[in-house]
């Protein structure tokens, strides 16, 4: 089966179609297979080549990438709340209610979302242990360091400003505890949390930029930093095991196993 | 070590390469997911759906039935009340009358009520969560909401919403509201109704300012410490004093009294004296006291210990043990002397008169209450002390004291207390934790939340407080958020006054004690409103030197106030020129002169074809109707006219009045109102009247 599938593929990556979206022609040389990688606007994130070694589970325990995993569920019931969401008071808290109630396994979709959020939190502190115990940020990975923090700021954030978007007492008062500890910053506090109210009270206004920074800034930027994170691991030698070492020894080497 | 070794060759089997592993962790993941869609299918709604569907299956009307019955989620929405009830989701057959047999819930049809489901929707009445799709969550308080399911007990409550006015189907919120009003709740908390008016008191709690005129520093000691102990209907709530507060208090109030300029007859009091120590004379006298009806107001408590008489002025059982003689009788003369807000009529009495009904209410004492009570002169330091209480407890908020302001919003107000958070009460120990239960505890016993609390306690029986829980909760958010299309409003307070000459007497009598005109005044006899069309001048008149009363069956009378004969035609003159409805023109129907004829067919209508003889009474010896009001003198006491319109429409003249609508015809009323006009008692005995 596997030939005949072969046959029916290799006819398919002949076609002007195929050509048009994928520039990097046919043939089964290492530079062909490279460029098929350097070429996609997807693929080019990843190393052109990765070592067995880095894909072991013991490796990194695929921390980062349950966090994108994570990410992804959330940007993908997101969305689907999304659908059934008002960002305006008081219809933002019947619209929750709606959800629990009357929408077919809308519960479902909001537990997914709240979970998965919480499981995204504890994820991204777990890689940044797992980072910093190993002396992954080292150099040359400083700067891809410096990202992860700023992504964990993103995190935090989206976390935080979708803490209010129940529009419930919890969310409310949670809200107006975070928004009262940003004003104890000295001199401009209160002008930081006016700027995150819309106000000085947590109301409407700080419902809608809740939901804008929630919905559209904040995923946005996580986006933009998850790709350039991704594109520095690449760039910085691939992912960090203990052979990244320039003067690592190895007493048991794993074995090789062509990728 | 076998588990390991058995879990070892599990994971080799179904986790050994990575394709398999794949695959068993896809499947287990497929399985978690089917979950979500399972939990959907289960669901209380869907389940309670196919319980209904198959309890009509079984039942004769089954093809109807189903023809009304509509699956998925069922939804009233009410933009403008802000109600979204899915109650109807479950409660498939609110409407289905047929199924009036069945009891089991949810599917228990509503029983009638005056309003359509959809316009009101079910939340407004029952509270709850009308979001909800799953019985937890509908009828309980849970951790996302804290309104649970209002208990039938204080359903009433919800009527009050949009009613302010009485309404015939809610005695128990009517009564709540009363007491709101009569137990002086209104004095400390502020309530406002919807349309910002705020809730007035109706008791009349008496001014301290010359207290020390009217009764002894140690009987407001006794008062002070225990009301109750006096007079078992007292209003005034047990602050639960310690001897030395109500000491001090009580030395603050005496030594802050002002006298008041007060007549002293000495013939009286000399009277009265005698009457007192005299067993034979006082029942000489208590045919007084039953002459002037003061037991139409005021109660006194009868050798088997039953109250006897009416609860508009306080209770007399021990009122010898209270009161100074020289008060007494100045009270008894002429109350607007000590109070001239007072609700006691002026009783024009002699003063032979006022020295018997003195010493006949000085006899009338109870030798216990202020036994081995001494108190010492007061110190300066006690009536400071005993001031600051005053003002601690709010004492000024009810009463009239001498050098103490009234607080203004001494207590919480209660204008939303019926939608208060629940997360913002503080509970007491073994009260349920919601708010219909907080409110019957508060009231129950307040200083069970804490023993520095202010609020006092009252002697309420649980329906009391029942009712009184339902008037508060009616006092909520919603009530002030609803449209004012849907409302009913409360009648506007009147402030009306008589003019004149007569207005002047009517105030001296205190007619408003008892009687209603123009919207302002007491309930406990006729509304006088469009008296004026109604009666006969002579038989006014008449009423006035002697009243006696129309319902036999009643305890409750006009009292004969002794007015001069150029008082009577005073009042009459009033009465009959200004309170005049516009409906009934008195002269139209003349008063005697119907044929014969006529009477006769009236006669048969009343005895055969309307059956009045069931409420009413004509022919003393037969009729046994003791309803309505005695019909013997009707000829003499009311204008044709009025029994004409009367005949036609009761409710148009009186509204809520007993007296059916029984659309007759015109001729029919006509025959009927020559009847009742021939009706003219023994004409001997009227002569000799």
């Amino acid at each position: 089966m596997s030939t005949t599938f072969n046959r029916y593929f290799g006819e398919l990556r002949k076609t002007r179609i195929w050509r048009s979206v994928f520039r990097g022609g046919t043939g089964q040389s290492t530079l062909r297979n490279s460029m098929a990688i350097q070429q996609n606007v997807f693929l080019h994130l990843l190393p052109t080549k990765v070592r067995t070694r880095m894909i072991d589970f013991n490796a990194t325990w695929y921390l980062g990438t349950l966090t994108l995993g994570t990410f992804g569920i959330l940007v993908i019931t997101g969305i689907l709340l999304m659908l059934y969401y008002h960002p305006s008071a008081p219809q933002a808290y019947a619209d929750t209610k709606d959800l629990q109630f009357v929408v077919s396994s809308g519960q479902f979709l909001r537990n997914l979302h709240r979970w998965s959020a919480h499981a995204m939190v504890f994820l991204v502190f777990a890689h940044m242990f797992r980072v910093f115990y190993r002396g992954a940020y080292r150099p040359p990975r400083e700067f891809n360091w410096v990202i992860g923090v700023i992504l964990l700021l993103v995190t935090l954030l989206l976390s935080y400003t979708g803490y209010l978007l129940p529009w419930d007492q919890l969310a409310f008062w949670a809200i107006t505890v975070g928004s009262n500890i940003a004003s104890a910053v000295p001199i401009m506090g209160d002008k930081v949390r006016f700027l995150m109210l819309g106000g000085h009270f947590v109301n409407a206004n700080a419902l809608l930029r809740f939901y804008v920074l929630h919905c559209m800034i904040l995923p946005l930027a996580a986006l933009f930093f998850i790709a350039i994170h991704f594109w520095r691991i690449r760039k910085d030698g691939g992912l960090y095991t203990r052979h990244s070492e320039p003067d690592a020894v190895m007493t048991t080497a794993p074995a090789e196993r062509p990728l | 070590m076998s588990l390991p070794e058995n879990l070892k060759k599990f994971r080799q089997k179904f986790f050994g390469n990575s394709v398999s592993a794949f695959g068993w962790t896809s499947l287990i993941l497929l399985i978690l997911l089917a979950i979500a869609p399972a939990k959907n299918f289960f669901s209380d709604w869907l389940r309670y759906q196919r319980g209904y569907e198959r309890l009509i299956s079984r039942r004769s009307d089954a093809v109807t039935l189903r023809r009304h019955f509509e699956s998925g989620i069922q939804q009233i929405w009410l933009p403008e009340l802000g109600v979204v009830d899915r109650c109807t989701t479950c409660h498939s057959a609110m409407k289905e009358a047929t199924l009036a047999d069945v009891s089991l819930q949810p599917y228990r049809p509503h029983p009638p009520i005056p309003h359509k489901l959809e316009e009101f929707g079910c939340v407004l009445c029952h509270r709850g969560q009308g979001t909800a799709t799953s019985v937890e969550d509908a009828h309980k308080s849970t951790l996302a909401w804290e309104e649970p399911i209002l208990p039938a007990k204080y359903l009433e409550s919800s009527c009050g919403q949009c009613h302010q006015r009485d309404l015939q189907g809610t005695p128990q919120l009517n009564l709540g509201r009363k007491m709101l009003r009569a137990y002086g709740c209104v004095h400390c908390h502020t309530i406002k109704q919807p349309d910002g008016s705020v809730i007035t008191a109706t008791d009349d709690p008496p001014s301290l300012t010359h207290i020390a005129d009217k009764t002894s520093r140690e009987w407001v000691f006794a008062w002070l410490k225990d009301p109750q102990a006096y007079s078992t209907t007292a209003t005034m709530p047990n602050f639960k004093l310690s001897d030395d507060d109500a000491r001090d208090i009580s030395a603050f109030l005496i030594s802050s009294s002002t006298p008041a300029s007060l007549k002293l007859v000495q013939s009286s009091l000399d009277t009265a004296k005698k009457i007192k120590d005299d067993a034979t004379l006082q029942t000489k006298a208590s045919s007084l006291y039953g002459e002037s009806f003061c037991a139409s107001c005021h109660a006194v408590q009868n050798a088997a210990g039953n109250l006897v008489g009416g609860n508009i002025g306080p209770e007399l059982t021990k009122v010898g043990s209270k009161v100074r003689p020289e008060w007494l009788q100045a009270w008894v003369r002429n109350p607007h002397d000590y109070d001239p807000a007072t609700g006691m009529p002026h009783y024009r009495f002699n003063d032979e008169q006022v020295g018997e009904l003195t010493g006949f209410l000085l006899a009338k004492s109870d030798a216990d209450l202020l036994a081995n009570l001494h108190l010492d002169a007061a110190t300066p330091e006690q009536i400071a002390h005993g001031k600051r209480l005053v003002n601690d407890y709010g004492c000024a908020s009810c009463h009239e004291i001498n050098g103490v302001k009234r607080p203004e919003n001494f207590a919480p107000e209660l204008t939303k207390i019926g939608s208060k958070p629940v997360n913002q009460l503080a509970f007491a120990p073994g009260v349920d934790h919601n708010l219909y239960s907080y409110i019957g505890a508060k009231i129950k016993q307040p200083r069970a939340f804490g023993a520095s609390l202010k609020m006092p306690q009252y002697t309420f029986t649980p329906s009391q407080v029942d009712a009184l829980t339902s008037a508060l909760l009616s006092h909520n958010e919603r009530a002030l958020t609803i449209p004012a299309a849907k409302t009913v409003p409360a009648l506007p307070p009147s402030h009306y006054e008589p003019a004149g000459k007569a207005g002047q007497l009517i105030a001296d009598l205190n007619c408003f004690s008892c009687h209603a005109i123009n919207g302002r005044g007491g309930d406990m006899a006729p509304d006088l409103t469009w008296e004026g069309s109604s009666v006969q001048r002579d038989w006014l008149l008449q009423f006035f030197r002697d009243p006696n009363t129309l319902r036999p069956a009643l305890i409750r009378r006009m009292p004969k106030f002794n007015l001069t004969d150029a008082e009577i035609a005073t009042l009459t003159d009033y009465i009959l020129t200004v309170y005049q409805s516009p409906k009934v023109d008195r002269d139209s129907m003349p008063l005697t002169g119907y044929p014969p004829g006529q009477v006769e067919l009236g006669k048969q209508l009343y005895y055969s074809k309307y059956g009045c003889q069931s409420c009413h009474i004509i022919d003393t010896k037969q009729d046994k109707g003791y309803i309505g009001p005695t019909l013997t003198h009707v000829g003499s006491r009311l204008t044709a006219a009025w029994v004409y319109n009367w005949m036609k429409d009761p409710a148009a003249l009186r509204p809520g009045t007993q007296e059916p609508k029984r659309n007759m015809s015109d001729d029919d009323a006509r025959a009927l109102t020559a009847f009742l006009m021939s009706q003219r008692g023994n004409e001997k005995q009227e002569a000799k009247r």
